[in-house]
């Protein structure tokens, strides 16, 4: 195997396109089945990245001076397992104040304020992660039971992230046509006739909210061993932006359509600002920043987010439902059948 | 103690323009406009650039009203005002005004770069007001929000447009029938609501002292708050709303809180907002002045 | 804990719900029969469609009790309701319009087993595969049996009104409860349909299920039910078989004109 940039470019891209297929997915469970905009969902990402690094690494030490909690040096499957279940339990919390009462803008602006909360106290509450430098140090997590050089590692992490993307994704097949996924489907679609038809509408969003907390969690973790670090800039507002559009725009509530989303992303975000002009600036203004071209890449995203809500809204890959094949079973009809329908 | 009683003033005066101004959108359009931030940043930049240029303060208040209700009309033209006519839910809107403002941010930072601009406006000097301790700069902050307030409620009660406003934040379809062009309260109510917000960004720059093409949008969270808080839609619980979250916001930091240590930033400020937030929504699902008890359906 | 045998399929007593300063349903008292058709009728504002809320835990009553079965229900929450055996329907067809009519059919039972996460997820067992597969069936006959059956992959949502009321219909038989209450189930039907609909509570009654009709059609309400009660201004003014109703005094009063001769 050549080992070249254009390969390393490729491998990196590849596996951090499978991390957030997963977390698409776990989106998708939430915003696309339950059909509640959740705005704290980037939150448990965080919180399954941050869990596992505080897991992994050593204890904390005056240098380089850190703070943070635990530094438990587990093996990392296990710390994995530990920062899932901590997203689950932060997305219990959250979800059980915000599910029982709240819907619509109510929702989305209350769990705008709970990922806004996390942000901050993940980001300035030092003696938590770190405050606002965050952390690193999570090099090659069981690179060495398997004797890897450093180049074979990011072939075998992209396997891995590949090999998980596999099973997430069968495993929300699964869900999808399970009567599970049909009855979250069901408060999406009607609340009070799920209601009227036995459904706690309460509980079973709050089961949904939970298991895509746990695959952002996940994904969160393997998120963090991918850039051996996490703090606060790995969740700017474009990063969630580009999740939310990837559901989207492939298509809420269809994994196919999720994962076709991802891919369309992420090819836009590598390829957006190829083409754009440069922009002069204004008067006394720098502008030769290195922002000018994330912030046009921003720009773009963003457009693309407000046409496909506009023209599009049930993105590129409609939801698709179950097709009954069998022919319908031979009993004589007791009502009087009218195959026209004369319309009330 | 006192100190910080007087910021929360000066601050609640900022937030309940904004909170109004936001009132307002919400009140015609029934749309949370996450953009409304947005109009304060660019109130802000209108500001700075006039001020630089013309040395008036006074000019740069116009100029910031007049930027606001222009990019505020746009908004609604643009975006929420087809987006509700071709038939899209609250939540849908929703997130395309997050999209919009997303779009606005990155296209300030395309302009004028994303680092601190520092705006001095010279406060005067410090004195003392009944227990407080104000400069003129603040007097006279306070006293245009006041002075706004007053306007935009005689506004509203007293003249057609205000009737007819009225009409349309009530009940946009009955409003249509009796023969008032919904569309066109809506858009002047925005561009309304642009000119103040635009000043309460121009204020609040000059208040704090720097900006950036981010700072309208952190400000809007704790507008949310108040004007949630308050009860969306209604302009008297959210002038309310936003003056105990503005005291609180400058209150709640100074009280001796033993879990924080020593380091307090402003930020902090925005998680206590939503806290609050939170709190106010789950025990008053639709605002401080409302009745609670009742199942997720009524 | 063991009820004691009930007579009545629902038993409401002193109901009573204000709205600010109106009283929606003022004292509502009434008792509905097993295994009967019971109308429920009265002017526009009478109450009936807050009643319904209250009974089944929509709306929460300010006072007053609802046993079905026997068992205080006032104040549970509504799928409690539901499960219990009580369902509803709104005056408005409430499918579920991204589903298809057979979904649509199937999930009208609640299958607390396969809806829990780790039932839904562990595949399906062989006794779970026989109950899905029995369902599925049994999803498809009363399709069958409503003329629907060659619109069961068809969105639910693109149905016309009409249709859409058949495949509320179709979900009642599915779940089989005990007592259905139907919300004015004739607003905007014509005719046909209208004997269809008729037929098809016949067939609940027969299934065993005990049926409440809120209507403003009278000629409906005449055709289909036993035993009437009136509601006006919040409270119940008459009650008893329909012909007896057109002569009192106080029914044609609460109309002021608006009975159909």
């Amino acid at each position: 195997m050549t080992w070249n940039l254009f390969s390393a470019y490729l491998v990196s891209i590849l596996t951090e396109g499978a991390i957030f297929g997963i977390m698409a997915l776990g989106l998708n469970v939430i915003w696309g089945w339950s059909g509640d905009f959740d705005l704290a969902y980037y939150g448990y990402i965080a919180v399954g990245a941050y869990m596992t690094l505080v897991l992994t690494i050593g204890p904390a030490s005056a240098t380089p001076p850190a703070q943070y909690i635990l530094g438990l040096q587990l093996p990392y499957p296990l710390a994995v397992v530990i920062a899932v279940a901590t997203a689950m339990a932060v997305s219990l919390i959250v979800g059980s104040i915000a599910l029982r009462h709240l819907r619509g803008i109510y929702f989305s602006i209350v769990t705008l304020g709970a990922v806004y909360v996390m942000y901050v106290i993940a980001g300035q509450f030092v003696p938590l992660f770190n405050g606002y430098n965050g952390l690193s140090g999570l090099f090659d997590p069981m690179g060495d039971w398997l004797g890897l050089d450093y180049q074979s590692y990011q072939y075998f992490f992209l396997g891995l992230s590949l090999a998980m993307f596999v099973l997430v994704y069968i495993f929300m097949a699964r869900v999808s046509s399970s009567r599970f996924g049909m009855a979250l489907r069901t408060l999406r679609e009607d609340e009070r006739a799920a209601a009227a038809f036995g459904r706690d509408i309460y509980r079973l969003k709050l089961k949904g909210y939970v298991l895509g907390a746990a695959l952002g969690g996940f994904a969160g973790a393997l998120f963090a061993a991918y850039l051996t670090a996490f703090n606060t800039s790995a969740w700017a507002p474009i990063e969630v932006i580009v999740l939310y559009s990837a559901v989207l725009v492939g298509g809420r509530g269809n994994i196919r359509g999720v994962a076709l989303g991802v891919l369309i992303m992420g090819v836009l975000v590598q390829e957006s600002t190829r083409f754009l002009p440069r922009l002069p600036g204004v008067g006394e203004f720098d502008t030769h920043h290195p922002q000018v071209l994330l912030a046009m890449r921003g720009v773009v995203i963003g457009l693309v987010l407000v046409l496909f809500l506009r023209f599009r809204p049930q993105g590129l890959l409609p939801e698709r439902r179950l097709v009954d094949r069998q022919a319908a079973a031979d009993i004589t009809p007791r009502i009087i059948p009218t195959n026209s329908e004369a319309s009330p | 103690m006192l100190l910080t009683l007087g910021f929360g003033i000066v601050t609640a005066s900022i937030l309940a323009l904004s909170a109004v101004a936001f009132t307002l959108e919400y009140g015609v359009t029934n749309v949370a406009n996450v953009s409304h931030g947005e109009i304060l940043t660019v109130g802000a930049y209108a500001a700075y650039l006039t001020h630089q240029r013309t040395g008036s303060a006074i000019i740069a208040a116009i100029a910031a009203a007049l930027a606001g209700g222009v990019v505020a009309l746009a908004m609604y033209s643009s975006l929420i005002g087809p987006f509700i006519r071709f038939g899209a839910t609250p939540t849908v809107v929703f997130i395309a005004t997050l999209g919009m403002s997303f779009v606005i941010q990155n296209t300030l930072v395309i302009f004028f770069g994303a680092a601190n601009v520092a705006y001095t406006v010279a406060p005067g000097a410090p004195h003392q007001v009944g227990p407080f301790l104000f400069t003129p700069l603040d007097e006279e902050i306070v006293a245009s929000a006041i002075a706004i307030t007053v306007v935009l409620f005689l506004i509203i009660s007293r003249t057609k447009f205000g009737k007819a406003l009225r009409a349309v934040s009530q009940n946009r379809e009955l409003a249509r029938v009796s023969g008032i062009n919904a569309t066109r309260v809506a858009a002047a109510t925005f561009f309304l609501a642009g000119l103040i917000a635009g000043y309460a960004g121009f204020v609040l720059a000059a208040f704090v002292g720097s900006f950036t093409p981010y700072f309208g949008f952190g400000f809007f969270l704790i507008t949310l708050t108040a004007a949630v808080a308050g009860g969306l839609g209604r302009a008297v619980g959210t002038m309310v709303g936003a003056v105990i979250v503005g005291i609180t916001l400058e209150v709640l930091p100074a009280l001796p809180v033993p879990f924080v240590g020593g380091y307090i930033s402003a930020s902090y400020n925005l998680a206590f907002a939503f806290a609050i937030l939170a709190v106010v929504i789950l025990v008053r699902p639709r605002g401080l002045f409302t009745s609670a008890r009742r199942t997720v359906f009524e | 804990m063991s009820a004691p045998a009930a007579t009545s399929a629902l038993e409401v007593r002193g109901l009573t719900k204000h709205f600010g300063g109106v009283f929606a349903v003022d004292g509502c008292t009434f008792q509905t029969p097993l295994g009967q058709v019971t109308g429920l009728i009265g002017p526009n504002g009478a109450g009936k469609s807050t009643a319904i809320d209250l009974i089944s835990g929509f709306k929460l009553p300010d006072s007053g009790t609802v046993l079905f079965k026997g068992r205080a229900i006032e104040g549970l929450p509504p799928h409690r309701i539901s499960r219990m055996g009580l369902i509803r329907t709104f005056q408005s067809p409430r499918e579920w319009p991204g589903l298809t009519v057979l979904e649509n059919v199937v999930m009208a039972r609640w299958d607390p087993g396969r809806e829990s996460f780790v039932g839904g997820l562990l595949g399906l067992r062989g006794e779970q595969r026989v109950r899905a597969a029995d369902e599925l069936s049994k999803a498809r006959e009363i399709l069958d049996e409503f003329g629907l059956a060659g619109l069961r992959n068809e969105r639910a949502g693109n149905l016309s009104g009409g249709q859409k009321r058949l495949v509320e219909f179709a979900r009642i038989r599915m779940a089989a409860p005990e007592l259905v209450i139907l919300d004015e189930p004739m607003g905007g039907v014509n005719p046909v349909l209208g004997e269809r609909m008729a037929v098809a509570i016949e067939g609940f009654i027969a299934a065993g299920t005990s049926v409440i009709v809120v209507e403003h059609n009278l000629p409906f309400i005449e055709r289909v039910t036993e035993h009437v009660i009136v509601m006006a201004q919040g409270t119940v003014i008459a009650e008893g078989p329909f012909e007896s109703l057109r002569a009192n005094q106080d029914v044609v009063d609460a109309y002021l004109g608006e009975m159909v001769r």
